[in-house]
């Protein structure tokens, strides 16, 4: 019976347009512009003329493909990308960020796209790699982390490409 | 007579009370699977944060109530000679300023999100295969909680009125604010599905404010119980009428000429004084002790919560009852009085 209304209750929910962004950005980005700052972090994040490239830059190709969008790369440090992204001049954050990043307090992180394997202080350790998005514009990370979700396995072969 | 006396629980009562004790027991294990429930769903709302905590919290009390119940029916002993009864008020004051303390944290906590003017960040998650919004996730559990909170609370008010427990009346109150502000978090998440990134912290606000109104109900009566206030009814300021009643039954027994009832609540029991004064006309020492050890075995009967009533001979009353203010304060009613 609950599995039967999930469905129901999702369809529902998607017919209304829920959850909604109170600042309208995935409506805005959507046949637009989609705004996205990003550091270079290789073979996460890697510069590519005027823009990014790396798993991560494939990853807001496939985005702004999905939406008609045009993108807007700003290049820059953390901190002015994360306070932009906060304020709302930003829509999208790439900087090889982990889900352990302390900007999680000003933005919000994505679910992984992809878990790495890796030697943290000699330790063998899993790290999940994320993007992040405008804290509360809930319909534009639903929206990313269904892109995510659905290309994971694409940008896994990505990344281990790049090792290779 | 003896100095320490062990209390009794009548036989009759005795049902409700290992009845209050299963409710107790499933009080805990329910709250703290409704906490575990809420806590997997929680994400970075902060009225899911909230309702987390508020889930704990109100484990707290059933389990304080657990270990006073253990404790409640020891004999006196050298160093607690009127028996181990407060144990039940020790276990609600821990829990009223454990309470009161915590919903002042989080009313602070969720009014500075509003005034940052923080949106709350909800995002997806993959249940049985499925990508859902979280919200949704988080409404499920809230709602499931609401429903422990919401049969518990029933469950627990028919005990509380036959036991006369105010700590267990208590709780049933606390249950109730619990599901009401679970349904207040399920309206804020709502709110925020709609794109309305303040109904969060609002609901979460409309929470702790909630929680703080419990805290300092427990407050003010584990305080009175402390200041050894006549007995109360339950959940409610008004005094009982139970000192009226004793010494009316002691002034009609025949060697009373007068009567004055002293009277306190000790955890689930009820114990004081009663000062008599003789009639004039010549009792015998070995007489007067006999009537009054009577006369406290048949007071103590007016109620079964009585315990260790003391009937007290004194030669004359100055009064048969203190003011109903403090001298201070009446004159301060005086003037009201006047005003009027």
């Amino acid at each position: 019976m609950r599995f039967r209304t999930f469905p129901v209750f999702t369809l529902v929910a998607l017919a209304c347009g829920l959850p909604r962004d109170p600042e309208s950005t995935l409506q805005r980005v959507r046949g637009g512009t989609l705004r996205v700052g990003f550091v270079v972090d290789t073979p996460w994040v890697t510069a590519v003329d005027q823009g990014a490239g790396g798993v991560e830059g494939v990853l807001v190709a496939e985005l702004a493909r999905g939406l008609g969008a045009r993108v807007s790369w700003t290049h820059g440090s953390e901190t002015p990308l994360f306070t932009a992204l906060h304020d709302g001049d930003l829509d999208l954050v790439i900087a090889g960020l982990t889900s352990e990043s302390p900007w999680a307090a000003k933005a919000s992180l994505t679910r992984p796209y992809y878990v790495d394997t890796t030697t943290v202080n000699g330790e063998l350790a899993e790290v999940p790699h994320v993007v992040a998005v405008p804290p509360g514009e809930n319909a534009w990370q639903v929206h990313v982390e269904r892109v995510i979700e659905s290309r994971k396995s694409e940008l896994a072969a990505l990344r281990h490409a790049a090792a290779r | 007579m003896s100095t320490g006396q062990k209390y009794r629980f009548p036989p009759e009562k005795w049902a409700q009370r290992e009845k209050l004790r299963r409710l107790s027991w499933v009080s805990v294990g329910m709250l703290l699977l409704a906490t575990v429930i809420t806590g997997l769903a929680a994400g970075q709302s902060q009225a899911m944060k909230t309702a987390w905590i508020s889930d704990f919290l109100t484990a707290i009390p059933p389990a304080a109530l657990l270990v006073a119940l253990r404790f409640e029916l020891r004999e006196p002993t050298v160093r607690f000679p009127e028996g181990y009864g407060r144990a039940i008020s020790v276990a609600f004051l821990v829990t009223a300023c454990v309470l009161t303390s915590i919903g002042l944290y989080l009313l602070y906590d969720s009014v500075m999100k509003l005034v940052h003017r923080e949106h709350p960040p909800i995002g997806t998650i993959v249940l049985f295969g499925r990508q859902l919004w979280l919200g949704w996730v988080m409404i499920a559990a809230l709602v499931v909680s609401a429903i422990i909170g919401f049969t518990l609370g029933k469950l627990k008010t028919p005990v509380a009125e036959e036991l006369h427990s105010k700590a267990l009346r208590a709780e049933a109150d606390m249950n109730r604010a619990e599901w009401l502000s679970e349904a207040a978090a399920v309206a804020g998440i709502t709110l925020v599905a709609f794109g309305f990134w303040w109904g969060d912290a609002a609901a979460a606000a409309f929470i702790s404010v909630e929680i703080v109104r419990d805290g300092w109900k427990n407050i003010r009566q584990v305080i009175g119980d402390m200041m050894d206030e006549s007995p109360t009814k339950l959940g409610e300021r008004e005094l009982e009428a139970l000192p009226l009643r004793l010494r009316a039954e002691a002034r009609q027994m025949p060697w009373v000429q007068e009567a004055a009832v002293r009277l306190r609540e000790h955890g689930h029991t009820v114990t004081g004084e009663v000062f008599v004064v003789p009639r004039a006309d010549g009792l015998s020492a070995a007489e007067l002790l006999t009537e009054t050890e009577r006369a406290a075995a048949r007071l103590e009967r007016a109620d079964w919560r009585l315990h260790g009533l003391t009937v007290i001979p004194v030669r004359a009353l100055e009064e048969t009852s203190p003011p109903r203010v403090a001298p201070n304060a009446e004159r301060r009613e005086e003037s009201r009085d006047a005003a009027d």
